[in-house]
C-alpha cells in the first residue's frame, strides 16, 4: 500500500486575553432614537467576527435586534481606550465591557418606565425592540419609549470599564515565574486523521475534530470560523510554510516561493463547542482565537507517526523530511537483527 | 512614455480613456476607476485577491497588462451587486459566514461565479479544485465552500431562496444564534475601503529604502539628489525625528527608520514622498548611503556565546528576554522517575501572509492632530508611542484603525506607521502608503523560530514526575512582541497538567535576521508542539492510550498551575472527551496501529485526492468560458 492512514490527538490550554499584566477596556452605549443601539468601543474587527458578537451582546443586553445596533469606528480620538486585538481577548472583554454599559445604558430607560408605569423597575422587560411591564398592559417599541426619556430630559445612555485581576509573575534574575497571568483559561483537544503517501512523502490531512471551551458561544458559526481557520494556520505551519534565510535574506519573499494552504490542503473540519462558562464576567464568554490552533500541529505529527511510524520533530514536515525518516527507519530495521548478533 | 487609447465595456459601461502603457489592468481599475472592489494581494498572480471576468473568462488582473484590454468586456465584483442586490452566491457567503477579513473575498466571489458558472451541479470536491487559485489565510476555506454549495443548491431550486435570511430571533434570545455577520454585506461585494483603497484630495505617495545589508553602520546618507527630483515633495530619516525614537510592544529599540545602523535586511532607512509612487521610487533609487560592514550574527545559539557581534548596545548578551518557570525540584523528580524522555524539536519562522499588505494614510487635520489611519492592531498603544516618538501631547495625535485584511499578530508592530505621520508633518499634505507583497514579506515580523529540548520524568502508571524544557528563540533584530512572546510560551509549556516539578527556560535572542514577533498562539504552539509530541512518545513506551496519559496527568478543578495560580474550573477533561467520542477514537496505545485501525474514513472525513492530477483532464482559464 502505497498511502497509509493513520491518527493523533493532543490536548492543549491557553489564557484569555493580556498576559501577566493588568487588562482592561472601556465602551460607550447609547440608545438611540428609533429604539437602536450605538456602541463605541476603541477597538473592533481584524477579522474574526467581532462586530457582529458585539452587535448580539448589545442586542441581548438592551433588549433590541442585533440589527439595530451600530458599532462606532475605532478611533483614538473618538472612543475610549479599548486596548488591541490581539490575545484572543476581544470577545472577553469587549464583550464583557459592551454589556456592562449595555446594561447601564438599559437601566436609565427602565428608570424611566417604571416611573411612569409605576411599575417596580425590576418587572420591567425588554427584548426584540419592545419594551413592557410584566402582568400589565403596558407595552411599547423601545423607539417610544426613547422618545418618552427624552421627553424627561433623560438620554440613556451608559458607559462601563472592564478590569482583569491578574498580576505580572516573578521572571526577573532568580524568579521562579509564580503569578496570576490570567483570569480565564480555556482547554482544548483535537484529533486529526492524516494520509501518508510513502513513495512522495505527501501528507494529507483528511479531517481534524476540534474540541474547544470558548466559555460560552454567543454566535456558534463564528467560534467555528475561528476553528477552522486556526486548524489550516496551523497545518500550514506543520506541513508547508516555511520563511527561509540566508546570510539575513530571504529565499521566499512571495507566494510563488512562500507556500500558503489552498482549498486543495484543507481537512474537513469537524468542531465540537464546549461552554464551562467564566464565573468573573457578566456573560460567561471566554475565547478562541489562538487556542484553535494550539493543538493541530502535535495531533497531525501524533497521526504522521501512527500511519508510517515517523515522527517528524523539526517542523515542517515536508515530503522530504517523511521520506528521510522513513528511510532511516527502513535502514535501522534492517540492521537492527545484525546489531543484536 | 506616451499614452494609449483603450476602449473597453467595464462593468456594462463603455470607457474610453487615455491610459499610461505600464499599468496593469489592476491599477487601471483601481487607480484611474476607482473600482477597488478586487484587490492587490501579491502582484505575482499567486492569490486570486484581483480576479475579474475579461470577456467572461476568469482572469488575475494583476498580470494582464491594460493594453490587452482593448475592445474587452471586463467586469470586476461590483458588478455582480449594481443595484445594491446582492448576488445569490454573495448572500450565501453573507449567510454562512464565509468571509472574516474579507480581503480576499471580492476575488472568492469571483472564482466561485466563475466555478457555477462552468458547472451549476458543481460537488463540493469540484468546487474546492475551481477555488484552488485563490488564497483565504482566515477561515480555513471550509466556509467557503458552504457557501457555494449552499448558492448551488439554491440556484437550482434544490434548496428554498429563504435558506439565505437571517436567522430567527423573533424569540428575542440573540446570544447563541448564527446571526449573519454585520460587515459581510460590504466585504462580498467589494464596497468595503480598506487603507490601500482610500484616497484624499492632494495625496502624495510614500515610497521606502531598505537595507541590503544585514549588519552595517550607517556612514551616511545623502538625500539631496532625490528632493531635487521634480514631483518629490519630501525625504526623511532618522534625522528628521523630533522626539524620542524607538516603537516596540515591550522595549521601544527600534527607531522608525534606521539610526546609524541597520540590523537586518529590508529593514527601513528613508522615505519619500512624492506626488506618484513611480517618481517615489525613483527618488528612493537616488538616494545613497555608504555603509561600513559589520559582523552579523544570524543563529541564536551562536549569538549568546561571548565574543559574539552585539546587535543592540543596550544588550551585550544579545539576550531580548529570559523566562523562567520553577517548580519543586526536577533533578529530584527524574531521579524518581521510572523513565526519563529526552528529546529536541524544532519550528521554522513562517510569514503572517495575511492578504491585505501593509498600508496606511496620514495627514494633519485643521485642529493640527497628526492622524493617522491603518490596519493597525493597537490604535491605543500605537498613540503613546508615537506621541513621544513626534514630540507631541497625546490629544495631538490621533489614530484610526481602517478595516483590517487580516492580522494574526502581525498588524500589532507600529512599522511604518512613524514615517508617515514624520512625512504628513512636514508636507503638511496628506501621504499614502502602500507595501508591496514582497515588502510586506521581507520587514514585517515573523513566528519566532525556536529550538527545544524536553525532558519529561514519568511514573511507570503514566503521572508525569518531572518536566524541564528550555527553548531558544530566535527574536532577529528589533524586540517587538518577543518579551511576550517568551513569557507566555513559558507559563503554558507543560500543558494542562498537574507536574509536581517543573523547570520551563524560554530565551528570546536578538540577531540579524528578520525580526520575529506576534503571531496567533504567540509562543504557546511551539512549546506545546514539544510537549503533546512527547507525551504521544511516552504513552507508547508506557503502553497508554494517548487520551488516557492525557486523563491520568489533566489538571482538574482547583489544581494549581505551574505558575502556581489556582485554577476554577478545569474543562480539559471534557475536551479530552468530546473530541474522543466525536471521532469516534478506537483506544490503544500509539504503536503505529494507523493502517489496521478500524476508526478511520468516516464520512465526517474528506475523500483523500492525488495531488497533481486533478488539473489534467481541463486547464483552470477554460473554466469560465461559458
Ligand atoms: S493574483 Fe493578482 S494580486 Fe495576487
Ligand atoms: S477572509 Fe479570506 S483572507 Fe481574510
Amino acid at each position: 500500500m502505497a498511502r497509509k492512514r493513520g491518527r493523533g490527538m493532543a490536548a492543549c490550554w491557553y489564557g484569555i486575553a493580556r498576559t501577566a499584566t493588568v487588562d482592561r477596556a472601556a465602551a460607550w452605549a447609547e440608545i438611540d432614537d428609533g429604539g437602536s443601539a450605538k456602541i463605541v468601543t476603541g477597538v473592533t474587527e481584524i477579522g474574526e467576527g467581532i462586530l457582529t458578537v458585539l452587535a448580539q451582546i448589545a442586542a441581548h443586553e438592551i433588549g433590541v435586534k442585533p440589527e439595530h445596533v451600530v458599532i462606532g469606528d475605532n478611533d483614538t480620538a473618538r472612543a475610549p481606550e479599548a486596548a488591541h486585538a490581539g490575545a484572543s481577548r476581544q470577545t472577553y472583554m469587549i464583550g464583557n465591557v459592551v454589556a456592562l454599559a449595555s446594561r447601564e445604558a438599559r437601566k436609565r430607560l427602565v428608570d424611566v418606565m417604571a416611573d411612569m408605569w409605576s411599575a417596580p423597575a425590576e418587572t420591567i422587560r425588554t427584548g426584540n425592540g419592545e419594551i413592557w411591564a410584566e402582568n400589565t398592559n403596558h407595552r411599547i417599541t423601545m423607539g417610544e419609549a426613547v422618545a418618552c426619556a427624552k421627553n424627561r430630559g433623560v438620554v440613556p445612555i451608559g458607559s462601563a470599564t472592564f478590569g482583569t485581576d491578574t498580576t505580572g509573575i516573578k521572571d526577573g534574575k532568580g524568579g521562579d515565574g509564580s503569578g496570576r497571568p490570567w483570569q480565564a483559561y480555556v482547554f482544548g483537544c483535537q484529533v486529526a486523521e492524516v494520509e501518508v503517501d510513502t513513495v512522495t512523502g505527501e501528507v494529507q490531512v483528511l479531517a481534524v475534530w476540534a474540541a474547544h471551551d470558548v466559555g460560552r458561544a454567543v454566535n456558534p458559526q463564528g467560534v467555528e470560523g475561528q476553528i477552522e481557520g486556526g486548524v489550516v494556520q496551523a497545518i500550514g505551519q506543520g506541513l508547508m510554510e516555511d520563511y527561509q534565510l540566508k546570510d539575513g535574506h530571504t529565499s521566499t519573499s512571495g507566494f510563488a516561493k512562500y507556500i500558503l494552504p489552498t482549498s486543495l490542503d484543507v481537512p474537513r473540519v469537524n468542531s465540537i463547542i464546549i461552554e464551562d462558562p467564566d464565573p468573573i464576567g457578566p456573560l460567561g464568554v471566554k475565547g478562541i482565537g489562538e487556542p484553535a490552533m494550539v493543538p493541530t500541529i502535535p495531533a497531525v505529527m501524533n497521526a504522521i507517526y501512527d500511519a508510517v511510524g515517523v515522527r517528524v520533530f523539526d517542523l515542517p514536515a515536508t515530503p522530504e523530511k517523511i521520506l528521510m525518516a522513513m528511510r532511516e527507519k527502513d535502514r535501522r530495521e534492517t540492521m537492527a537483527p545484525q546489531a543484536a548478533e | 512614455m506616451v499614452d494609449i487609447h483603450l476602449d473597453a465595456i467595464i462593468n456594462g459601461r463603455k470607457v474610453s480613456r487615455d491610459v499610461k502603457p505600464h499599468l496593469r489592468l489592476l491599477d487601471f481599475l483601481r487607480d484611474d476607476l476607482n473600482l477597488t472592489g478586487n484587490k492587490e494581494g501579491c502582484g505575482a498572480g499567486e492569490c486570486g485577491t484581483c480576479s475579474v471576468f475579461v470577456d467572461g473568462v476568469l482572469m488575475k488582473s494583476c498580470l494582464m497588462p491594460v493594453a490587452k484590454a482593448q475592445g474587452a468586456t471586463v467586469d470586476t465584483i461590483e458588478s455582480l451587486a449594481k443595484s445594491g442586490e446582492l448576488s445569490v452566491l454573495q448572500k450565501a457567503f453573507h449567510k454562512a459566514g464565509a468571509s472574516q477579513c474579507g480581503y480576499c473575498i471580492p476575488g472568492m466571489v469571483m472564482a466561485a461565479t466563475a466555478a457555477l458558472r462552468a458547472n451549476p451541479f458543481a460537488d463540493r470536491e469540484e468546487i474546492k479544485e475551481r477555488l484552488g487559485g485563490n488564497i483565504c489565510r482566515c477561515t480555513g476555506y471550509q466556509k467557503i465552500f458552504d457557501a457555494v454549495e449552499l448558492a448551488r443548491d439554491v440556484q437550482n431550486g434544490r434548496v428554498p431562496a429563504t435558506a439565505l435570511l437571517e436567522t430567527d430571533t423573533a424569540d428575542g434570545e440573540v446570544i447563541g444564534k448564527n446571526v449573519r455577520r454585520i460587515d459581510a454585506p460590504s466585504k462580498v461585494s467589494g464596497r468595503l475601503k480598506y487603507a490601500g483603497d482610500m484616497t484624499m484630495p492632494g495625496m502624495l505617495h510614500v515610497q521606502v529604502l531598505r537595507s541590503p545589508h544585514a549588519h552595517a553602520r550607517i556612514v551616511s546618507i545623502d538625500t539631496s539628489a532625490a528632493l531635487a527630483m521634480d514631483g518629490v515633495e519630501s525625504v526623511i530619516t532618522a534625522a528628521d525625528v523630533p522626539g524620542k525614537d524607538g516603537f516596540g510592544v515591550f522595549v521601544h529599540d527600534q527607531p522608525i527608520m534606521a539610526r546609524g545602523k541597520v540590523r537586518y535586511v529590508g529593514e527601513a532607512i528613508a522615505a519619500v514622498a512624492a506626488e506618484d509612487a513611480l517618481t517615489a521610487k525613483r527618488a528612493v533609487a537616488a538616494i545613497k548611503v555608504v555603509y561600513e560592514q559589520l559582523a552579523p550574527v544570524f543563529d541564536p545559539d551562536e549569538a549568546m556565546l561571548p565574543g559574539a557581534p552585539v546587535v543592540h548596545d543596550y544588550a551585550p548578551d544579545n539576550i531580548t528576554k529570559h523566562i523562567p518557570i520553577r517548580v519543586g525540584d526536577v533533578e529530584a523528580g527524574f531521579a524518581a522517575s521510572d523513565l526519563v524522555i529526552e528529546e529536541s524539536y524544532s519550528t521554522q519562522a513562517i510569514e503572517h501572509a495575511y492578504l491585505e499588505p501593509e498600508a496606511g494614510l496620514a495627514y494633519v487635520d485643521h485642529d493640527d492632530v497628526v492622524t493617522v489611519v491603518s490596519p493597525s492592531q493597537n490604535i491605543t498603544h500605537h498613540r503613546h508611542m508615537l506621541a513621544r516618538i513626534i514630540d507631541k501631547p497625546i490629544s495631538k495625535v490621533r489614530f484610526i484603525m481602517s478595516p483590517v485584511g487580516g492580522g494574526f499578530g502581525g498588524k500589532e508592530d507600529m512599522i511604518y506607521q512613524g514615517m508617515l505621520a514624520l512625512l504628513a508633518m512636514k508636507t503638511m499634505r496628506p501621504v499614502r502608503l502602500v507595501y508591496t507583497r514582497e515588502e510586506s514579506i521581507i520587514s514585517t515580523a515573523k513566528r519566532h523560530p525556536s529550538r527545544t529540548t524536553l525532558r519529561m520524568g514519568l511514573m511507570r502508571d503514566g503521572r508525569i514526575r518531572a518536566l524541564a524544557m528550555r527553548m531558544v528563540c530566535d527574536g532577529g533584530a528589533y524586540g517587538l512582541s518577543t518579551e511576550g512572546v517568551m513569557r507566555k510560551a513559558a507559563i503554558l509549556a507543560a500543558g494542562p497538567y498537574a507536574i509536581p516539578n517543573v523547570q520551563i527556560d524560554t530565551y528570546g535572542i536578538y540577531t540579524n535576521n528578520t525580526p520575529s514577533g506576534a503571531f496567533r498562539s504567540f509562543g504557546a504552539l511551539q512549546t506545546q508542539f514539544a510537549t503533546e509530541s512527547q507525551l504521544d512518545i511516552a504513552a507508547e513506551r508506557l503502553g497508554l492510550d494517548p487520551f488516557e496519559i492525557r486523563r491520568i496527568n489533566a489538571m482538574r478543578d482547583g489544581d494549581m498551575t505551574h505558575t502556581k495560580q489556582k485554577l476554577g474550573s478545569v474543562s480539559l477533561m471534557r475536551a479530552l472527551e468530546a473530541a474522543e467520542q466525536a471521532s469516534r477514537w478506537e483506544a490503544g496505545a500509539p504503536t503505529v496501529r494507523g493502517p489496521s485501525r478500524g476508526d478511520l474514513n468516516h464520512d465526517d472525513v474528506r475523500p483523500s485526492v492525488t495531488l497533481g492530477t486533478r488539473f489534467a483532464s481541463g486547464d483552470a482559464s477554460s473554466e469560465a468560458a461559458e
